[in-house]
C-alpha cells in the first residue's frame, strides 16, 4: 500500500464545481473536453441528439430510447470519451413541472471518465403510455440495481433486466412513489417479507449451477401479523383499499 | 437446496438469511445466501429496510427544509451531506461564498470525514473480534461531538450549514478545541495501529480477502476510499478541486489489492490526511464575512430591514417562501466519506425542490458485495461488509 | 405452533394478598430484574449510533446494569428500537419481539420510533406501538446520552413496581 504524491488530473477546461478561481496546471494529454467539443463529439455520431436547456450547468444530452445503447457504448468506448463510470441512473417525473410540453418521464443517466476527468449526462424522454427503455445492465455493472430502483420509484421497466423487483419499497407495495400523483401519505403495511429464494436461484443459475430440488425458508415469517396492527387507528392514512388482510386470527399458518 | 455445480457435482447447499436485524449489518440490510458448508456460493442482497422517502419529503417543504433529511442520509458523517447540498443549491444560484464560509466548510467536512472513519473502521474492528479498538476510536468521537455540541447544539445530526454560508458563527475556543482534537484522534489512531498493524490475526483475516479489481471497481460505480483502496488514483478534491482544496497539501492514499486490508487501512491513512487539512485550514481561518451578501440567499442587515421597504421584503420573502433556484437541472457533488455524494436537484422556479436524487455513495458498494463475497467464508464476508461502510440512511434514503 | 393465552401461573397472592412474603419476593425479583437488563440493540438508523455512544467508555451504559449487549433476541429482555422502522422492517421487528422471552420490555428510543419521526410519508410506520407494546419512549432526534441513561433509569423504576401477581404467561 503506498501514499503517492497527488498528480492532479487535468482540469483545465472544466469549471470548478463551486465559483472558486482554481490554480490548475497545463493540460497533461486526454485532457478534458469542453461541453461544446462533448457535444460536437456527441452529435456527429448521433445526429438526432440535443442539448438539454433546462441544464445551464452543466452537458445534458438528450437522445431518444433507441439510440441510447449505442450511445453509452459510444461514450464507454470512444477512445476520446472513455466514460468508464456510470455514476447514477435518476428517473424524473414531469408531470406537476410548470410549462412541461414534452414527455412525462426522463431518465438521466450520469457519467464520468476518470482517464479524462469530463463528465456527460444523457438524457432520455419516457411517454406515460409505454414507459420502457433497454436495459444497460450488461455495459455496466451498477446499472443492474440503479435501473431497478428508477422502476421502482419511477415506474420505467427496462427491457431485458434480469431482475426488475423492487428495490427501496417492500415487495407488496403497489404504485410508484416518486410519481407525482402517488400521495405522500399513503402508506402500504406490508404482511410478510419477500423470502428471495426465487432471486438466489436465479443467482444461482447466472452463476452455473442448476437448481434440482427447491430450498426451504426457515428463518422468515410465514404467517402474517397479528390483527393489532390492522387497528391503526387515527395513525397514519391507510388506504382501505390496500389494508392487507392480516386479521389472521382465523387461519394462522403456523410458525415453522 | 440441491443444485448441479457448473462442473457437474451434486452438491447440497445451506440457504441461510443473514439480516435484517443483525449486529455485523450495521444497519438494516439483508444477505440471503446459499453456503456450502462455511463458504458463500451465492449470496442476493436486499436493501430498503430504511427507506424513509428522502426523496418525496424533499418535495414536501423548501430547500432549508430538506437540510435536516440531509443530516440523516450519512449520519456518520451528517455535516459533510449538509455542505454538499448547500453547494449544489449555490451552484444553481452561481454564487461564490465568501473565504471564510469555505474554510469552515473545509474543517467541519474533514473532521466529519475523520469520524466516519472512526466508527467505520472501528465497527469493521468490532466484526473481526477486536473490540478494544471501538473504544479507542469511540473517545475522540465523543470529543468532536462536543465540538458540534458547542458549535450548533446537536451532537449527531447537525444541519450546521445553511443555503448562503452558515446561521451562526464559531464560539470562541473554537480553533484551540479543534487543534486539542487532532492531538486525540493522532493518539487514537495510533493506539489502533499499534493493535492491529502487525497483528498476525488481523492480516490472516482481511489481507486478499474479497479483492476487488480496478475495472471491477470502476465499472460497479465506486468511488471514495473503496475506490482507491482498489488501486485507482480518484479523488474529488484533487481531481475536481472545490473550496481550494487543491491549495493544500495534502496526499491521496491508495492501496494495491482492493482487499479489506487495503480498505481499513486506507481509511486510517485517510484520517491522518484529513487531520493534516484541518490544521492547514486553521492557519487560514480568518475573521470576515461569513454570508454570501447575495441578496437572493442571505438575509439583508437587521438595521435595514426596520427602514428600508426593499429590505423588509427581502428579508420576508426569504424568511417565508425560502430560497428560489432557477428552474433547470443541476447536479454538483462533493467528495464525502464514503465516496462521491451527488445531488441532482430539479427546480421548477418555486420554493420547493421538484425533484431532488441523491447519489449515495455506498449504494454502489453494497451493490458489488453479493458478488463480493461469493467464494469467500461467511466469517469473512462480514470482515469485508463493514470495511465498504455501508450507511443504511445514505444506501436507502 | 399456535399462541394460545393460558391461565397465569398460580401465586401466593389469593392466598396470602399482599403479605410480607409476596411483597418481599416482588422486591427481590424485581430488584434482580432491574439491575440486569441485558438490551437487545434493534438499532435501524442515527438512533443507533448514539447507542453505540452510550454503550462506549464515555458515558458507559454496563453501569447500570447492562453490561452486555446481546444480539440475539433469546438471550436479552430489554428491546431497544433505535432508529426509523420502515413496514419493509415491521415484520422483522415483530418477529424479533416475539423471540424475546419473558420478562421482557421496550424502549422506544427517538422521534422516528416513537412517532415515525418528522418522516410522514409512504414508507415508514408511524410508531412502533402499532406494532409491538412500548413501556419507555424517548424523544430527541437523535436523543442525547443522557436520555437513553434516564430512560434505562425510568424503567428500572417501572419494573420496580411490577408484581408477580400480575405476571402472565403466554405459552403453547
Amino acid at each position: 500500500m503506498s501514499a503517492t504524491p497527488s498528480i492532479p488530473a487535468a482540469a483545465s477546461s472544466m469549471p470548478a464545481l463551486s465559483g472558486m478561481p482554481t490554480t490548475v496546471p497545463p493540460p497533461a494529454p486526454g485532457a478534458p473536453l469542453a461541453k461544446d467539443a462533448l457535444l460536437a463529439l456527441v452529435q456527429e455520431r448521433f445526429p438526432g441528439a440535443v442539448r438539454d436547456a433546462a441544464d445551464a450547468w452543466d452537458l445534458t444530452i438528450i437522445v431518444s430510447a433507441d439510440q441510447l445503447r449505442d450511445a453509452v457504448l459510444f461514450l464507454r468506448d470512444d477512445r476520446r470519451l472513455q466514460m468508464a463510470m456510470l455514476l447514477d441512473i435518476a428517473g424524473i417525473d414531469y408531470l406537476a413541472y410548470p410549462g412541461h410540453r414534452r414527455a412525462r418521464f426522463a431518465v438521466v443517466y450520469l457519467f464520468k471518465s476518470l482517464v479524462h476527468g469530463h463528465r456527460v449526462k444523457l438524457k432520455v424522454e419516457v411517454d406515460e403510455e409505454a414507459p420502457e427503455l433497454p436495459s444497460i445492465h450488461d455495459l455496466y455493472k451498477i446499472a443492474d440495481w440503479s435501473e431497478r430502483e428508477t422502476w421502482d420509484q419511477i415506474g420505467v421497466v427496462f427491457r431485458g433486466h434480469p431482475n426488475l423487483k423492487r428495490l427501496l419499497n417492500h415487495h407488496e407495495f403497489i404504485g410508484h412513489p416518486l410519481r407525482k400523483d402517488y400521495p405522500c401519505q399513503k402508506r402500504q403495511k406490508l404482511s410478510v417479507n419477500d423470502p428471495m429464494l426465487d432471486q438466489l436461484e436465479l443467482r444461482l443459475r447466472q452463476l452455473g449451477y442448476s437448481v434440482l430440488s427447491e430450498g426451504q425458508i426457515t428463518s422468515m415469517p410465514t404467517r402474517g401479523l397479528p390483527g393489532a396492527i390492522d387497528g391503526a387507528g387515527d395513525r397514519g392514512q391507510l388506504d382501505p383499499d390496500l389494508r392487507q388482510g392480516s386479521n389472521a386470527g382465523a387461519d394462522q399458518r403456523g410458525v415453522l | 437446496m440441491k443444485v448441479l455445480t457448473p462442473q457437474g457435482d451434486h452438491l447440497e447447499l445451506l440457504t441461510v438469511n443473514m439480516g435484517p436485524s443483525h449486529p455485523a449489518t450495521h444497519g438494516t440490510l439483508r444477505i440471503f445466501t446459499a453456503l456450502d458448508g462455511e463458504t458463500v456460493v451465492a449470496a442476493m442482497c436486499e436493501m430498503g429496510y430504511l427507506h424513509r422517502g428522502f426523496e418525496k419529503m424533499s418535495e414536501q417543504g423548501t430547500y432549508t427544509m430538506v437540510l435536516p433529511f440531509t443530516d440523516r442520509l450519512n449520519y456518520c458523517s451528517a455535516m459533510m451531506n449538509n455542505i454538499g447540498f448547500c453547494k449544489a443549491v449555490e451552484k444553481m444560484f452561481a454564487v461564490t461564498v465568501p473565504e471564510r464560509c469555505v474554510v469552515l466548510r473545509v474543517i467541519l467536512s474533514e473532521l466529519s470525514r475523520i469520524i466516519d472513519h472512526l466508527v467505520c473502521v472501528g465497527a469493521n474492528l468490532v466484526d473481526l473480534g477486536a473490540l478494544t479498538n471501538f473504544w479507542y476510536f469511540f473517545n475522540p468521537r465523543e470529543s468532536v461531538y462536543k465540538i458540534w455540541e458547542k458549535l450548533c447544539g446537536a451532537r449527531l445530526t447537525n444541519t450546521v450549514t445553511r443555503i448562503g454560508g452558515f446561521y451562526r458563527d464559531t464560539y470562541p475556543g473554537f480553533e484551540d478545541d479543534v487543534r486539542k482534537v487532532l492531538v486525540e484522534i493522532e493518539g487514537a489512531i495510533k493506539d489502533v495501529r499499534g493493535l492491529i498493524e502487525h497483528n498476525k490475526i488481523f492480516l490472516d483475516r482481511t489481507r486478499d480477502v474479497c479483492v476487488v479489481s480496478k475495472e471491477d471497481a470502476i465499472s460497479w460505480g465506486w468511488t471514495g476510499p473503496c475506490l482507491r483502496a482498489s488501486g485507482v488514483d480518484h479523488d474529488l478534491r484533487k481531481q475536481e478541486p472545490y473550496y481550494g482544496y487543491e491549495t493544500y497539501n495534502f496526499d491521496t492514499v491508495i492501496g494495491s489489492t482492493g482487499d479489506t486490508y487495503d480498505r481499513i487501512m486506507v481509511r486510517i491513512f485517510e484520517m491522518l490526511e484529513s487531520a493534516s487539512i484541518v490544521r492547514q485550514a486553521l492557519d487560514r481561518f480568518k475573521p470576515g464575512p461569513l454570508n454570501t451578501a447575495d441578496a437572493r440567499l442571505s438575509l439583508p442587515d437587521r438595521n435595514r430591514v426596520y427602514h428600508d421597504m426593499e429590505a423588509l421584503i427581502n428579508s420576508f420573502k426569504l424568511i417565508y417562501e425560502g430560497v428560489r433556484p432557477p428552474p433547470g437541472e443541476c447536479y454538483d457533488a462533493t467528495e464525502a466519506a464514503n465516496g462521491e455524494l451527488g445531488y441532482l436537484i430539479v427546480s421548477d422556479g418555486g420554493t420547493n425542490p421538484y425533484r431532488i436524487k441523491v447519489r449515495p455513495p455506498c449504494f454502489t458498494q453494497f451493490a458489488a458485495f453479493g458478488p463480493m463475497i461469493e467464494g469467500t467464508m461467511v466469517a469473512d464476508a462480514f470482515g469485508s461488509l463493514g470495511s465498504i461502510n455501508i450507511i443504511a440512511g445514505e444506501l436507502d434514503r | 405452533m399456535v399462541f394460545k393465552p393460558v391461565p397465569p401461573l398460580p401465586t401466593a397472592e389469593p392466598s396470602l394478598g399482599d403479605a410480607f412474603i409476596t411483597t418481599t419476593r416482588d422486591a427481590f425479583v424485581n430488584w434482580g430484574r432491574r439491575n440486569s437488563l441485558w438490551p437487545f440493540p434493534f438499532g435501524t438508523a442515527c438512533c443507533a449510533i448514539e447507542f453505540m455512544g452510550v454503550v462506549s467508555s464515555v458515558f458507559d451504559l454496563s453501569r447500570f446494569g447492562s453490561e452486555l449487549v446481546r444480539f440475539s433476541p433469546r438471550q436479552a429482555d430489554l428491546l431497544i428500537v433505535a432508529g426509523t422502522v420502515t413496514y419493509k422492517q415491521a415484520p422483522i421487528l415483530r418477529r424479533i419481539y416475539e423471540q424475546m422471552p419473558d420478562p421482557k420490555w421496550v424502549i422506544s428510543a427517538g422521534a422516528c420510533a416513537t412517532s415515525g419521526g418528522f418522516y410522514d410519508c409512504y414508507c415508514t410506520v408511524p410508531g412502533i406501538d402499532e406494532i409491538i407494546p412500548v413501556d419507555i419512549y424517548i424523544a430527541g432526534c437523535p436523543p442525547r446520552p443522557e436520555a437513553f441513561i434516564e430512560a434505562i433509569v425510568q424503567l428500572q423504576g417501572k419494573i420496580g413496581k411490577e408484581s408477580q401477581k400480575e405476571s402472565k404467561r403466554v405459552g403453547a
